[in-house]
């Protein structure tokens, strides 16, 4: 019997099953549900590397289950789904082990953690997905299974939030399932495919593809929070801080620029995508994005805020990336589809740490905070230099490669557009610093809690931590064999610019 | 010393502080290393004396986008003085601060700072000096503001926003560089330049960006308010060894000695020596030894600036002009350091004491003045000899002027030996021997290392001495004079936040000018009142107007009318 051809599935399978065990279980037994947690995201975490290994030798991974006539349930471990799979599933062990110590003594954590892995379940799957259907399907079910997660505490705000995201959202759905419908009356195919899958389209047909595109853009650019379809993403800051930290690095926004991703070089292919006159506008709406999530960060004082502001931007890297087209500027965006998930979770935790230990909701509550946290502060710093793109952080790997494959593709206007992302990024993200490391701290926290002589619990302390040192060796070290920017590069040569 | 040992005591140099900032985390420790802290700069400095200057390359594959790094003629000639000024810097500091949680907090800084500083000097890619010079220029900011006072706090914030500026206008330059030449290269990004399309804007790019880290006038702002503050070793680093960086930047990447840039080497010619007068013309009004030689840096530096201009105009005198450039950034670097760590120790109440720091202080103010026999004696007859590059009727101009730059400079120096003089008040800390021994290395070495050091097309003759006399003696009768008239007491000192302040005030003086013309009978203060709220009003209702459309379309209905606009749209389109 042929295993690999059930290993993609058995991926997405562990974090299903472990959801439904869960669910199952009563809240007050902590420690099996925990065993239980860790054991799903190693047995994963597992797989997922030796899924690494294999496709780097050139072997694919396939799982194709018959679900309507012609269309079939693929899920295939391409370079592509693994990039995203492997930031899902390694985030995932971090942000599970952060969420048990965050959550620690609160009620409904079985509902929690239940919800937690559906979600996994469902990032996992849009990552493998082998055609658009496939990816449609796990799309919807990663919509439904954050709201839950969204509106944990239950508290009116949290309800408001959550039906914002579910409305912008299932509308995106809805989009998403239009588009797809019509292409496959155009194509008879969904199959994801190097360099497109429309072929043989004459000019008759231009019309349907624009608005095919357009259909599936903004589908993808709800959860991606292309502006003017963000305002959901700075509302559901409500949710505790692991959900934050998965939403903002891992699931739902990076499945919205992910499927950008897919769209545009999986379904049309660049140049074709180009042809139509395509890529230009969303660069370009890309671009406003960036600029537009960067100005309104500058004025929130809402730590969390802030950081979803800066999420709004920093995701439009990746759509500007693979919007220009080029080879290099894919790279780019490609690849800070992992930088900023390190980058972004690491914030994230710290904001959490603050909010659990101290108090702190506020960028104004944290002078001298350096002093008190300071292992937190420091995973802080590197996450806020990553994003204004410092060397040697990710955030600067990013930069230059975006800003190169611009270049190149005679873009020089994107130039302009990271430089002033760059200032504006300087310019909210420093202040903070500065209060952190050289204010001196008040007489006493908004809400200190006693954690005994340590900063703060360990498993809140290890997760930023683990991630700020990925970010920064994903940039030192980014020529590394197995870093992400290696990995890209292996996807750009076999799938999107092969000979 | 062959080839493996060489690349290592390289790395090391770089490696080393930075290591060391990272152990000085842990406190059961960190008594050890703070001891090992205060000699970091050590392997760097091993390596500036024992590897022999070479074309060599070192490949670091791994890091960054590669890496390379090497120790060329002109990469040794910055290393030296920075590596013996930071080794000097480092052990007076562990002097000069006392308690464990302020050498802790000092070197926490300085370390990254050092270890970025040779970084840049090593690195032989763009990217790895970019990432030094990054490294160098925002670990100092902890320096720059570490009194905490509000001058420090006011400094630090000029300070990191012309940082960030410079960060941001470099990056630019770079990547403009490395697309157009399809390197990173150093080497072959100089000889790639010469060609390319985009030359022009990454010149200007890089000219720009480098110039704010030299302090070249109209980007100097940030200089003399973020040099003062900064603690005595600190400041001696900033001046002496960190602003070469921006210098370092212009030689490795801009095709200079490949290709004529008439343009270009004007506008820098102009900058150049608008920046020298500037410099002592500012300074030499300051009551503040710190702030004076702040601006002395930025007026040297301006003279460096003016010779690397002239470089551009004549690129076949380039490989006669870059040994001068390198040895006048050398000699600027240790005499400089060598005069702000002496003002860090006049603060002896102990008349005796105080006289003997002040003659030793003469040492590196006539070497900054050019007296005989020492580096700026070199130094000014190098320039002197660069002028005559430029073409026929600007020359004697340059001659001139230069000439007067040298009476200026002393001019300088004699006030600042006034202003230490041992019957002034006491400043700084007293002269603990923690704090003098490094300090008296530094000054043997300006006595003896530039005659080990010097281009070989330099003369130190007795003519050349002779002539090198007058303009001290000049200055010096003129401070005479000045000083029996009355006049030194009574000058004003310029704020060191001259620009900004000066624009303000003339703006100011302007509107009052207006007004009084208009008739107006509004006092400044109301208009500016009115202004200030009216701009205020405008932002708060801007704001509060994109708040509220974010909340509208936060509701889910519109979210849906959103989708169908969107959809018939597309209908329309059709």
């Amino acid at each position: 019997m042929n295993w690999d051809a059930w290993i993609p599935l058995l991926v997405v399978a562990i974090s299903l099953l472990l959801s439904l065990i869960i669910f199952s279980l009563a809240e007050d037994s902590v420690r099996l549900r925990t065993m239980l947690n860790l054991f799903g995201n190693f047995a994963t975490l597992a797989l997922v590397i030796w899924m690494f290994v294999r496709v780097y030798h050139g072997h694919v991974f396939e799982t194709r289950l018959p679900l309507l006539a012609d269309l079939d349930l693929v899920l295939r471990a391409d370079p592509l789904a693994l990039l995203f799979v492997g930031l899902s599933s390694g985030l995932w062990l971090l942000t599970t082990i952060y969420a048990i110590g965050y959550l620690k003594g609160s009620p409904n954590r079985s509902r929690f953690f239940g919800f937690f892995s559906l979600c996994v379940t469902a990032t996992t799957g849009v990552a493998l997905s082998g055609n658009l259907l496939s990816f449609l399907l796990f799309y919807e079910l990663l919509t439904l299974s954050a709201y839950p997660l969204i509106v944990h505490h239950g508290t009116a705000k949290a309800y408001r939030a959550g039906q914002s995201y579910l409305a912008y959202t299932l509308c995106g759905g809805a989009l998403l399932l239009l588009g797809t419908v019509w292409l496959y009356t155009l194509t008879d195919t969904l199959e994801f495919t190097p360099q497109g899958f429309i072929h043989g389209l004459n000019e008759e047909s231009r019309f349907s593809l624009v608005s095919i595109f357009v259909l599936l853009i903004a589908g993808l650019g709800v959860k991606a929070a292309l502006v003017p379809l963000h305002s959901w993403l700075p509302t559901a800051m409500v949710a505790p801080a692991p959900v934050s930290a998965l939403l903002h690095a891992v699931a739902v926004v990076k499945a919205g620029a992910f499927g950008i991703v897919r769209v545009i070089y999986d379904v049309f292919g660049a140049e074709r995508a180009a042809l139509l006159g395509l890529t230009l506008p969303l660069a370009l709406l890309a671009a406003v994005t960036i600029i537009y999530g960067s100005l309104r960060a500058l004025f929130q004082d809402d730590l969390k805020r802030r950081l979803a502001f800066s999420t709004v931007s920093q995701v439009s890297y990746i759509v500007l990336g693979v919007a220009i087209a080029g080879p290099i500027a894919t790279i780019g965006g490609l690849v800070h589809l992992v930088h900023q998930g390190l980058m972004k979770i690491t914030l994230f935790f710290c904001a959490g740490n603050l909010a659990k230990t101290l108090g702190i909701h506020k960028v104004s509550e944290m002078n001298g905070v350096g002093r008190r946290m300071p292992w937190t502060m420091t995973a802080f710093t590197i996450g806020a230099l990553g994003m204004i793109g410092i060397p040697p952080t990710a955030g600067f790997i990013s930069k230059w490669y975006l800003g190169l494959g611009a270049l190149e593709a005679g873009q020089e206007w994107v130039i302009i557009v990271l430089l002033s992302s760059s200032l504006l990024n300087a310019a909210y993200f420093l202040p903070a610093l500065h209060r952190i490391w050289f204010q001196s701290p008040p007489d006493a926290w908004p809400d200190e809690h006693d954690i005994g002589n340590k900063e703060t619990a360990w498993a809140l302390l290890l997760p930023p931590v683990v991630t700020a040192v990925m970010a920064v060796t994903a940039g030192l070290l980014a020529t590394a064999p197995f870093s992400p920017l290696e990995w890209v590069q292996l996807i750009a040569e076999r799938e999107f610019y092969q000979p | 010393m062959n080839m493996m040992p060489s690349g290592g005591l390289l790395l090391l140099a770089v490696g080393w502080p930075l290591f060391l900032t990272l152990l000085l985390v842990f406190k059961r420790i960190r008594p050890v290393v703070l001891h090992l802290a205060s000699w970091a700069a050590l392997p760097a400095l091993l390596a500036s004396l024992l590897v022999a200057p070479s074309g060599m390359r070192w490949h670091l594959p791994w890091m960054m986008l590669g890496s390379e790094l090497g120790l060329d003629t002109i990469g040794q000639m910055f290393l030296l003085p920075a590596a013996l000024l930071w080794t000097v810097s480092g052990r007076y500091a562990r002097a000069y601060f006392l308690k464990q949680e302020q050498r802790t907090r000092f070197y926490l800084f300085f370390l990254p700072a050092m270890g970025g500083n040779f970084a840049l000097i090593l690195a032989q890619e763009l990217q790895g000096f970019y990432l030094g010079f990054t490294l160098m220029s925002f670990a100092s900011y902890g320096l720059v503001i570490f009194n905490g006072t509000t001058a420090a706090l006011l400094a630090g914030r000029v300070y990191i926003g012309f940082v960030v500026a410079g960060e941001v206008m470099l990056f630019a330059s770079l990547i403009l560089a490395t697309y157009a030449t399809g390197s990173t290269t150093f080497d072959v990004v100089r000889i790639g330049l010469i060609d390319a399309d985009n030359r022009e804007i990454v010149i200007l790019l890089a000219l720009a960006g480098f110039a704010i880290k030299v302090g070249v006038f109209g980007l100097h702002v940030w200089l003399p308010l973020a040099h003062p503050v900064a603690p005595a070793p600190a400041s001696a680093v900033l001046s002496g060894a960190m602003l070469k960086a921006g210098l370092l930047g212009w030689l490795r990447l801009l095709p200079l000695g490949e290709v004529a840039l008439p343009e270009w080497g004007g506008v820098i010619i102009v900058a150049g020596l608008t920046s020298a007068f500037y410099g002592v013309v500012i300074g030499v009004m300051q009551r503040d030894p710190k702030i004076l030689l702040a601006y002395s840096s930025i007026s040297q530096m301006g003279i460096i600036t003016m010779t690397m201009g002239l470089g551009m105009l004549a690129p076949q005198a380039w490989p006669n002009i870059l040994p001068g450039i390198a040895f006048y950034a050398l000699h600027h670097g240790l005499s400089k350091g060598a005069l702000f760590l002496g003002v860090g120790i006049a603060g002896s109440q102990d008349r005796l004491q105080r006289r003997w720091i002040w003659f030793a202080l003469w040492l590196p103010a006539l070497a900054l003045a050019g007296a005989p026999w020492t580096s700026g004696m070199l130094v000014k007859h190098l320039v002197k000899a660069y002028t005559f590059y430029a073409p026929t009727p600007w020359n004697t101009l340059l001659l001139m002027l230069l000439l007067a730059s040298t009476v200026a400079t002393s001019l300088l120096m004699v006030r600042l030996l006034y202003l230490l003089r041992p019957s002034a008040n006491p400043m700084g800390l007293a002269p603990a021997a923690g704090l003098v021994w490094p300090w008296v290395v530094l000054l043997l070495t300006i006595l003896f290392a530039p005659w080990w050091l010097r281009p070989s097309s330099v003369q130190a003759g007795y003519m050349q001495a002779l002539e090198s006399l007058w303009p001290i003696l000049l200055a010096y009768f003129v401070a005479m004079v000045v000083l029996r008239m009355g006049w030194f007491l009574s000058v004003q000192p310029v704020s060191a936040d001259d620009l900004q302040l000066f624009l303000t005030r003339s703006v100011k003086s302007l509107c009052r000018m207006g007004i009084n013309w208009a008739g107006i009978r509004y006092t400044v203060s109301e208009v500016q009142r009115r202004n200030r709220v009216r701009l205020i009003n405008m932002v708060a209702v801007v704001m509060a107007r994109i708040k509220w459309a974010e909340d509208y379309i936060a509701c889910w209905d519109v979210a849906i009318f959103l989708v169908v606009v969107m959809i018939l749209g597309m209908g329309l389109m059709a």
